[in-house]
């Protein structure tokens, strides 16, 4: 059968020592990133896809995909036991996680957080791959009105990446579009807003942006907090992580519902796994007989949404690999990525790179076997790990910044930009902006831009062309629906103000 | 942070303003049989003008919630102190080199940040310069920039 040889060609990548090194490595980094309250996900991707640019691309995905899984998992210690969450997919797992550290039950709750991810990162990499060839497959019938309508609904959803403010939501994602402009345009030649500055028109890189405003501007953020935080103090041997036979029965349930929910959720353009964990905690909420104990140290409370976001993180891969378009900042910095290794994202991807699609995809059941053992063996260490003050951690991950973004194209412009970046991020944070957005249409800025223009050279209507293929059409609906809700709804409010 | 808003739409406005302005005077709207260079930025600055006026007017009748979305004081400090000297150490870059560069940098940060011995301070700034000495220069062979010769040199003889 076609699907297990190609299953079997991916372990026999995955499993080469060097790259279950990387996965391994990966795990670890990805831990204590997500950990490291201030470095989330997207910061990490950032700050390590230059190390993988003398690997192979096979072993630098499987580094970075292993190091998204990790992530996930880290937040989840700091917001069990320091109520802060290290990334955002674990801020609601603060509600009920610490809470049960208060009662002495961190271990528990770490426990079942561990091996719900597990399971849910396990299924979701099933699902990944029985979904991704088949939708690989239906979009190699897609023209550049499909391509463009789908990237457009991916950045019109942006939305539900950046939660309070919609507007702001989209002026950040008009922002990145803005700075996708900037460079040479490949169809004319011209030097677009270069300012005759050679590096302008070479463009605006979206790694330097990207660390400049996950990790930078993250830490000039976390400069300002001078008070100390407060550990939750707990024991924490492999015992106490075992969860015990009444909360393995009152959680597995919440595993299963956060499993298929955060599955469904990541799959989707533009929500991630914060979205899920947040949709599967309001779900075990609902369904739950004591609805009371919820944000008092429920087990499902932990359980649910820590499957979710670790479905999700995985689901995510499924639009950014088959289609070409992430779902979120992190899986939008790995396309990036695989633009630099010198691979076209898109349906061709399974055709004609199977290595790198399957080789990632094997890696994936690897990565999770590791991070249960990893997870529950070195807690310990992670929690030691947590102790490191500020004070040291801010400025190591500063230079890190600085290297990462230097050793893109070995320039120091680069490093400038990520200052200038920085600079951005930090008030981006502080007035609600959303980097995630910013990044994310940098990213799909120019492919959408080649889109567009394709497309409309193609048409005899004009913009007609989006509303007369079917596919395209439904897409482009879906888009314009995902603008016209939040503005509704806001001039609604508006509206109820003046008159009400 | 009202205010802060008002101002960030005007900045916002003048910017959309002056991209599609700019994409009209240099840029071809119509190229060999499809939109040229002009097209998509003149419309990406019009919906951004929307989006500014948008944001001008929205509250227009709320009160000012609050404005302390600044920090002040030692909070304030820390920020722009940590800031400002990253900003000289990415200025100096070519002149003090990578490698002591980030030793002197981390230095710098952890003695104002957090009064740490030393001893510690020493260790961790060597042992940082080290790893990226390692990894990036060696390792990955990234040519970082190796710095004047009279600064690694004045450094020898310091110490």
């Amino acid at each position: 059968m076609d699907f297990l040889n190609n299953l079997s060609l991916g372990f026999s990548i995955a499993l080469t020592p060097f790259n279950v090194m990387m996965a391994v490595a990966g795990v670890l980094v990805g831990i204590l990133i997500g950990a490291l309250p201030g470095v989330g996900p997207p910061s990490g991707v950032a700050m390590l896809l230059p190390l993988t640019f003398g690997m192979d691309p096979t072993s630098g995905i499987i580094m970075l995909a292993a190091l998204y899984a990790g992530t996930m998992y880290g937040g989840t210690i700091t917001a069990v036991l320091i109520n802060t969450p290290g990334e955002s997919a674990s801020v609601v797992t603060c509600l009920d996680g610490y809470q049960m550290a208060l009662q002495g039950r961190a271990g528990t709750a770490l426990g079942i957080a561990a091996i719900g991810s597990f399971i849910a990162g396990t299924v979701g990499v099933v699902l990944l791959m029985l979904v991704s060839p088949l939708l690989a497959r239906w979009a190699l019938s897609f023209g550049p009105p499909e391509t463009f309508a789908l990237m457009l609904l991916g950045l019109t959803t942006v939305t539900l990446l950046a939660g309070d403010d919609p507007l702001k939501a989209y002026i950040s994602m008009m922002m990145g579009l803005m700075l996708a402009m900037v460079g040479f345009d490949i169809i004319s030649g011209d030097a677009r807003y270069g300012f005759g500055i050679a590096e302008m028109m070479d463009g605006v890189d979206f790694l330097p942006v990207a660390i400049g405003l996950f990790g930078l501007g993250e830490v000039l953020a976390g400069a300002e907090q001078t008070g100390k935080t407060q550990m939750a103090k707990t024991r924490l041997s492999l015992r106490d992580v075992l969860p015990g036979m009444a909360d393995w029965v009152r959680s597995r349930w919440a595993i299963v519902r956060g499993t298929v929910l955060g599955f469904a959720v990541g799959v989707l353009p533009g929500a991630g796994p914060t979205v899920a964990a947040f949709l599967a905690y309001t779900v075990e909420k609902k369904v739950s007989r004591h609805p009371e104990e919820f944000g008092h140290g429920a087990i499902e409370g932990v359980a649910g949404p820590e499957s979710a976001n670790n479905a999700a993180a995985t689901a995510a891969m499924v639009p950014m690999l088959t289609l070409g378009i992430p779902g979120s900042a992190t899986t939008a910095i790995m396309l990036g990525g695989l633009m630099m290794w010198g691979l076209r994202p898109g349906p061709m991807l399974f055709e004609k790179n199977p290595e790198f699609v399957w080789g990632l995809i094997a890696s994936q059941y690897i990565a999770n076997v590791l991070l249960l053992i990893l997870s529950t063996a070195f807690i310990p260490l992670f929690v030691r790990a947590l102790r490191v003050p500020y004070s040291i951690l801010m400025p190591l991950i500063v230079v890190f910044c600085i290297t990462g973004a230097y050793s893109l194209k070995n320039n120091v412009w680069d490093v400038g930009q990520m200052l200038v970046f920085g600079v951005i991020g930090y008030f981006m944070k502080k007035l609600g902006y959303s980097p995630a957005a910013l990044v994310l249409a940098l990213v799909l800025g120019p492919l959408a831009e080649r889109a567009l223009r394709q497309s409309l050279i193609i048409s005899d209507a004009g913009l007609g062309i989006f509303f007369l293929r079917p596919i395209a059409a439904v897409l482009t609906i879906a888009a314009l629906l995902a603008v016209a809700v939040p503005v509704a709804r806001g001039l609604l409010a508006v509206y109820k103000r003046r008159f009400a | 942070m009202r205010s802060a808003d008002r101002i960030t739409a005007v900045l916002l406005l003048a910017f959309a303003i002056a991209f599609s302005a700019g994409a009209l005077k240099y840029y071809s709207w119509w190229g060999s049989g499809g939109p040229g260079s002009a097209f998509l930025p003149f419309w990406l600055g019009v919906v951004m003008a929307l989006l500014a006026l948008m944001m001008f007017f929205k509250n227009f009748q709320k009160p000012e919630l609050r404005s302390d979305w600044m920090p002040r004081g030692e909070g304030l400090r820390r920020m722009l102190v940590v800031l400002g000297v990253t900003a000289v150490f990415v200025a100096l870059l070519k002149v003090v080199g990578m490698i002591l560069g980030t030793a002197l940098y981390l230095v710098v940060l952890m003695r104002y940040l957090g009064r740490h011995p030393w001893w510690l301070t020493l260790a961790i700034a060597a042992a940082a310069a080290g790893f990226n000495y390692l990894v990036f220069a060696h390792w990955l062979r990234v040519p970082f920039p190796e710095g004047k010769f009279w600064i690694s040199e004045g450094m020898l003889w310091i110490f």
